[in-house]
């Protein structure tokens, strides 16, 4: 049974949160990177276990999964203020960043120079954006290939269908997400019913 | 001319109906154009800033909220990403009741690949930019091929693209 060590006074979470958003350059992993060296191995306030535990729960969220963590993490170890602080000091500095950032740009937005160096980053940025769609894409393909054809081909034919309906016919995404989830209702739900991998649910979270 | 309540409404909206920082996109890109609030060339530039400065990804939002309406709309994005992702606290209260329904796992998968369609629709929006050409093709393919062997960082691969598009462009 492992102990865990008193949960940090909360200006101390406040700073480490505002540490790991102006540190986060690059997205998600390095993100993910930080927040578990931070409350896992360095502090100790949270087992890997509890980490991955909590991760499953931002899945199931609306938004920025990163930001449901947050306010996950700072509300096992600092209650409701915990929540504000860490939101504050993940998201305030690093916006007022981006913020002055995107005011900067708007100033040298007119130079010939920097309007070419914006021609080639902002291609590249869907480049990267193919990947990230790529990276989602992944363990889907890999469970419903495990599935059989039948299911690989309707999960083609709904990625393919969202996209069509966007792009093409300008149906409001909203409608799109809620089609997609009923028609994943109808294909994807299991006959039998699957105990998820988790072995682990004996302690109920809080 | 912007009405400030439905333009934080409809930040809000697309980000309940987003999982991920980027599921938002198409949504506000269909709503922001549409009342005119926005020019298509605001999409592209927000990636690309919101990939340069710290902070989670989603952060694109604030840039999107600075160029179409200045402080107020960065302010308004802010709020309208941090919102949504309280329902986790709901979500962690119910969670070990509906995780049992087979049909939650069904619905989960569709929506997991409503995501994949949607981030399509984000590279297809970039990439659809008033002055990307075929040079622009290229550079994108270029970083994809750079960024899928997980070797090169991605600030190196936008600050190659920036030099690249000096070559080209300037």
């Amino acid at each position: 049974m492992e102990h865990h060590h008193p949960t940090p006074d909360i200006w101390r979470l406040f700073r480490i949160w505002a540490g790991i958003g102006l540190q986060s350059f690059g997205g998600g992993a390095s993100t993910t990177f930080l927040i578990r060296r931070a409350f896992t191995d360095k502090g100790g306030w949270i087992t890997a276990e509890e980490m991955q535990q909590l991760w499953n729960l931002c899945v199931f969220t609306p938004g920025i999964n990163l930001v449901a963590l947050c306010i996950l993490i700072g509300k096992r170890l600092g209650g409701a203020t915990g929540v504000v602080l860490s939101l504050i000091g993940f998201l305030v500095p690093s916006a007022t960043i981006t913020c002055l950032l995107t005011a900067g740009f708007t100033i040298v937005e007119g130079i010939p120079a920097i309007q070419a160096m914006l021609r080639g980053v902002v291609p590249a940025t869907g480049g990267v954006m193919l990947l990230v769609g790529l990276g989602f894409a992944r363990p889907l393909a890999i469970t419903t290939y495990k599935e059989g054809r039948v299911k690989l081909l309707l999960s083609a034919a709904v990625v393919a269908g969202c996209f069509v309906a966007i792009v093409v016919f300008k149906i409001a995404v909203v409608f799109v997400v809620l089609g997609a989830a009923l028609l994943g209702i109808l294909f994807f739900t299991p006959r039998r019913l699957a105990i998820p991998l988790e072995e682990t649910k004996g302690e109920d979270h809080d | 001319m912007i009405n400030p309540f439905v333009y934080f409404l409809l930040f809000l909206k697309a980000s309940l109906f987003s999982t991920g920082g980027f599921s938002n996109l198409p949504s506000l890109h269909q709503d922001l154009l549409a009342n005119g609030w926005a020019k298509e060339g605001y999409f592209g530039q927000s990636i690309a800033i919101g990939q340069i400065s710290p902070g989670p990804n989603g952060l694109w939002v604030i840039c999107l909220g600075y160029l179409s309406y200045g402080y107020l709309g960065a302010a308004l994005a802010l709020l309208a990403i941090t919102l949504p992702a309280l329902l986790v606290l709901a979500v962690s209260a119910g969670y070990n009741r509906i995780e049992q329904q087979a049909w939650v796992q069904g619905l989960m998968r569709g929506v997991s690949l409503a995501v994949c369609g949607i981030l399509l629709t984000v590279v297809w929006s970039i990439l659809h930019q008033p002055n990307t050409d075929w040079k622009g093709w290229l550079i994108a393919a270029g970083a994809a091929g750079l960024g899928i062997t997980g070797k090169v960082h991605l600030l190196i691969i936008l600050a190659l693209a920036a030099g690249v598009g000096l070559l080209l462009y300037w």
